[in-house]
């Protein structure tokens, strides 16, 4: 949800090495990158690789320093504590358990190794050969994994011990065997997906062996999860090894093993418990680190916030809150803005939070903007100008980690961004209401339509089961859908995506709410669909007199459908006035760059030979200037602009515009100038998109 | 739909199949490289080779491999897993008993598991912030902390020093259910240890993933009461990976309890194993090996099916 706020950690890497190499010093830039390793960062991880390296180096040189030999036995100082001659104490033979415990260690550390070593090749090498080798491998090598995964590991351990012996090395590389199915299940998803890139493509056709793409393509992305999986694997090693040394399959006595002293330990838990203690703390320590190890590296660089915030992210909000409620009293002057469904937006600010990852970076700064009852605003822009966030932060729904920090949303006289989320709860679906882009994905997978319709309906309108079930089939006919009492029974997978957005437009109706906040609603849907779905809207607007705020990046949608268009860019308004004003008369260069990129928008001009597009992209929030956030990229930027820029009468109408020269330029009539785009970026080809061009013609 | 789902069944069941019998075929084979002829084991040490070669003779021991395969699985599927080369008793009837042992305390173990996990995980992702942060360490360490070090201490804290619970022994429960709960008590908490801390990771991770689906959202904008998001909707999305989960654990366990039971004194299954792989009795290796896998692959056949039921896309299909 908030990429713009935290960019990928690949992204971070590679623009600090592009910094560094430009100052000649790429030795610095590695450390810097080395430092920012998620292996450094995490206290954890560090302490486990500390312990780790520390407990091999004590183990191979355990000859040269260990106080007692492993046999030595002190008749003195049976199953004593510690003492200053024996650190940790002594086992039932008075042997020295410091000593044991480390002269045990090379050999639990190195045959879990091999287990790890086994397992992680076999896993590895059986999912590149899955991903690489079609089909009918795959399914060949899945089934045989799935009836490993299935097996009792442990008792079939134990049947080959029986018929090779406790040659330790030997049991755990064929416990390696039996572990390399979890670890081929771990790989096999990331392997796949690898082998499907653009650039295994580019070297197949290269004519590049399969096991050439393996090693030199798959291999290289699959490091970091090996390694994770490794560390764990590691982990669980000892802990079996010990296990099986624990129920007397260890190494041959008399030699030494964790489990095995554990197991002597366990035989005196009457008579000298503290026997347990150190042994057992190594073994868990070193577990711990290899886990430690494994978590730092696994876990996911960017995940997604959720959508209901933990109940500490929500006191945390509540908090903030009352911060904006005391900041700004319930403005009186906003009188005239009481009347039922007006919407009034007035200097909203959103921020990432002063906690976590991209702290206080703001993502909306200074928006306004009033919706009447009845008409349709606009809120256009690229994606990651802070549209979506304007429009969440209207019911109260920004993703964890963002909020509102300063401004009013005024609806019907109430500012919304002062209003506790329980108090939101009165507003939400019965008075603003919301559609997404994504309708699969905003119906619950889990449950049919008509019981999330019944649902809503009981909740929203407090209706009876008969009663809600009536309105579930009245209102899906309402939206236009023919056999409503079918697709009452289906669940949503199994329904269009059109369908599924009309489904999503009805249970935003059901509490029959005064505004819409529709984001991209038809983004996602075939061409004819989106058609259908914008005039459903236009249509319900008609009837129900409901206002609607639409977010968009498309501007023929604008054309269609809205009254008023607000343009956004990094996080401000830069244009806002009545539609036709804005479209036939553009101020504001975006604007102008906007219309110039997508000329259905604007039917009264003639299609254009080429196609203008803007070049780079919107800077990112924490690399917003203070002058005009647009400059890098207009093609009329001059020294002025790298003042900040207030927002001005346009003078079309009671439109406003954030631009220096928007005056100079409306005299002059300017144009945005159509560059050479090349026709891969033209057909949507091209990796990295960083221009905005003609969607209809892709 | 009804075609789906039985034809899934079907292909389960199969695999199922295919899976026990290639356990037993390895657990054959295993049992054959072990050291020593089932004579000489059944006679020890002091035997004369002409007696030995005349057991071995009369076992079947020099026929060909896949006729001693064969003639086993036949008798096999009738019940008939041989009788032990140590005691001459009936490994069936010896396992038939050693049973309802071990699949208490892995079943035991597993719900255990399940409860305490999906209590710690839903908490965790829940209520989130420091409380998450401690759920996440302790169940990290508990992670870490091998089963039988635990079970030890448990005996230490609750038979040593208090005496609320026996230290070891097993009592059946015909013959006091009460009895059985109690000796069963520490080394299925013991078990559970390790299981609960697995499904409460699992079940933090897949709370928070159906959080961060985007029908969470429009739950919240049809104000739906934050409880009914968390435990109706969110719990039912998750619902899928944490039985998978359990189901895994599941085998674990059933592992585990070897050590369980070695700590605990408890007549079960990995008793069985432990003495008959430590006494080379290899019909007993092979017979609870194959036992072991039809106990696991049968709960595991259950569990999944449970899973795809939860599951519309499957169910409706
Ligand atoms: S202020 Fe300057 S840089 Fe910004 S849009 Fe206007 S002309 Fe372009």
């Amino acid at each position: 949800m908030i990429p713009t706020v935290a960019p990928t950690r690949a992204d971070q890497t590679e623009r600090t090495t592009a910094a560094a190499a430009n100052a000649r010093s790429a030795g610095k830039a590695a450390i810097a990158k080395f430092s920012r390793h998620r292996l450094l960062t995490s206290p954890g991880a560090v302490t486990g690789i500390v312990w780790l390296a520390a407990l091999v180096i004590a183990s191979l040189t355990a000859p040269l320093w260990l106080p007692f030999k492993t046999e030595d036995q002190d008749f003195t100082a049976v199953l004593s504590g510690p003492t200053a001659a024996h650190w940790l104490g002594t086992d039932e033979l008075g042997r020295d358990i410091l000593s044991r415990i480390f002269a045990a260690a090379a050999g639990t550390l190195g045959t879990s190794l091999l287990t790890v070593i086994v397992g992680v090749a076999l896993g590895t090498v059986l999912a590149m050969l899955s991903a690489g080798a079609g089909e009918r491998t795959e399914g060949a090598i899945s089934r045989g994994t799935e009836i490993m995964m299935s097996l009792p590991g442990t008792v079939i351990i134990l049947a080959v011990i029986g018929a090779v012996g406790t040659n330790i090395p030997v049991v755990m590389a064929i416990l390696g065997i039996l572990m390399s199915a979890g670890i081929y299940r771990v790989i096999l998803g990331q392997a796949k997906s690898l082998q499907s890139q653009l650039y295994v493509d580019a070297a197949k056709v290269d004519g590049s062996s399969p096991l050439g793409i393996s090693v030199r393509h798959v291999l290289p992305g699959l490091a970091n999860t090996i390694v994770v999986q490794a560390a764990l694997i590691f982990a669980v090693g000892m802990l079996i090894q010990a296990g099986l040394a624990f129920i007397g399959f260890g190494p041959p006595i008399p030699q030494p093993s964790w489990g095995g002293m554990i197991q002597g330990a366990s035989q005196h838990v009457y008579d000298a418990p503290w026997m347990m203690v150190p042994t057992g703390a190594v073994l868990a320590l070193t577990v711990l680190s290899a886990n430690a190890i494994g978590n730092a590296l696994g876990k996911a660089p960017n995940a997604s916030a959720p959508h209901l915030p933990s109940a500490a992210a929500r006191r945390q909000r509540a908090k903030a809150v009352a911060a904006i409620a005391s900041a700004a009293p319930s403005d009186r002057s906003a009188k005239a803005h009481e009347a039922k469904g007006t919407l009034s937006v007035r200097n909203l600010s959103v921020g990432v939070d002063s906690a976590g990852p991209g702290k206080g970076v703001p993502l909306v700064t200074d928006v306004s903007f009033d919706v009447q009852p009845g008409t349709v605003l606009g809120l256009v822009g690229e994606s990651g100008c802070g549209k979506t966030m304007t429009a969440l932060s209207l019911l109260g729904l920004l993703p964890s980690g963002v909020s509102v920090t300063g401004g009013q949303i005024l609806w019907n006289g109430k500012n919304l961004a002062a209003t506790t989320d329980k108090d939101m709860e009165a507003v939400r679906g019965r008075e603003i209401a919301l559609i997404s882009q994504e309708p699969m994905r905003a119906l619950d997978p889990m449950f049919t339509v008509g019981y999330q319709l019944n649902a809503t309906l009981r909740r929203l309108r407090g209706m009876g089961r008969a009663e809600a079930r009536n309105e579930a089939r009245n209102l899906l006919e309402k939206v236009g859908i023919v056999d409503a009492e079918r697709i009452l029974k289906t669940y949503p997978h199994q329904i269009s995506g059109g369908m599924a957005q009309r489904v999503a437009i009805a249970l935003a109706l059901s509490g029959r709410p005064r505004l819409l906040v529709a984001d991209e609603p038809t983004t996602a849907l075939d061409v004819t669909v989106q058609a259908e779905i914008l005039s459903l809207l236009r249509a319900l607007v008609k009837d129900t007199g409901m206002s609607v705020v639409m977010v968009t990046h498309d501007l023929g949608v604008v054309a269609d459908i809205c009254d008023q268009v607000a343009v956004m860019y990094a996080g401000q308004v830069v244009e806002n006035g009545r539609t036709e004003k804005i479209l036939d008369n553009p101020r504001h260069p975006y604007t102008l760059a906007l219309l110039a990129a997508d000329p259905h928008a604007n039917h009264a001009h003639a299609m254009p030979e080429r196609l203008a597009s803007i070049s780079g992209q919107v800077p990112q929030p924490k690399d917003w200037p203070s002058g005009c956030r647009f400059a890098a990229r207009c093609q009329f930027a001059g020294s002025a602009c790298t003042d900040p820029v207030p927002l001005l009468p346009s003078g079309t109408g009671e439109g406003l515009v954030r631009c220096v020269k928007a005056d100079q330029l409306a005299v002059e009539g300017m144009d945005w100038l159509a560059t050479d785009v090349p026709a891969s970026q033209v057909l949507g080809i091209a990796p990295k998109q960083a221009t905005i061009i003609g969607k209809d013609l892709a | 739909m009804e075609v789906t789902m039985a034809l899934f069944i079907t292909k389960r069941l199969l695999m199922a199949l295919a899976t026990v019998l290639v356990v037993a075929v390895l657990a054959f084979l295993l049992v054959h490289a072990m050291p020593g002829s089932p004579g000489a084991v059944s006679l020890g040490a002091g035997a004369s080779q002409d007696a030995i070669d005349q057991l071995n003779q009369q076992l079947g021991w020099n026929d060909p491999l896949f006729a001693q395969f064969f003639h086993w699985l036949g008798e096999a599927v009738q019940g008939n897993l041989g009788a032990s080369l140590i005691d001459g008793r009936s490994i069936s009837a010896d396992l038939a008993d050693r049973l309802p042992v071990t699949a208490s305390l892995a079943a035991g173990a597993t719900v255990l598991s399940a409860v305490l996990g999906i209590a710690l995980g839903v908490t965790a992702a829940v209520r989130g912030g420091l409380l998450d942060q401690v759920i996440g360490g302790f169940v990290g360490l508990l992670v870490a902390l091998p089963a039988f070090w635990v079970g030890v201490l448990f005996v230490y804290l609750f038979a040593v020093q208090s005496s609320v619970f026996p230290a070891t022994g097993y009592v059946p429960f015909e013959v006091s259910p009460q009895d059985w709960a109690l000796s069963l008590a520490l080394p299925v908490i013991t078990l559970a240890v390790g299981g609960a801390a697995f499904i409460a990771r699992q079940t933090r991770a897949s709370m928070l993933e159906a959080l961060q689906q985007e029908h969470i959202r429009t739950l919240r904008a049809t104000a739906t009461p934050t409880w009914k998001i968390l435990y109706v909707h969110a719990l039912r999305y998750a619902s899928l990976p944490i039985v998978a989960g359990i189901a895994l654990q599941f085998i674990g366990l059933f592992g585990g309890s070897v050590i369980a039971e070695q700590l605990f004194a408890m007549p079960g299954l990995g008793q069985a194993v432990q003495t008959s792989v430590s006494t080379h009795d290899a019909p007993a290796v092979q017979g609870v090996v194959v036992i072991a896998t039809v106990v696991v692959v049968a709960v595991n056949l259950v569990l999944e099916l449970a899973t795809k039921f939860l599951d519309p896309k499957l169910r409706a299909s």
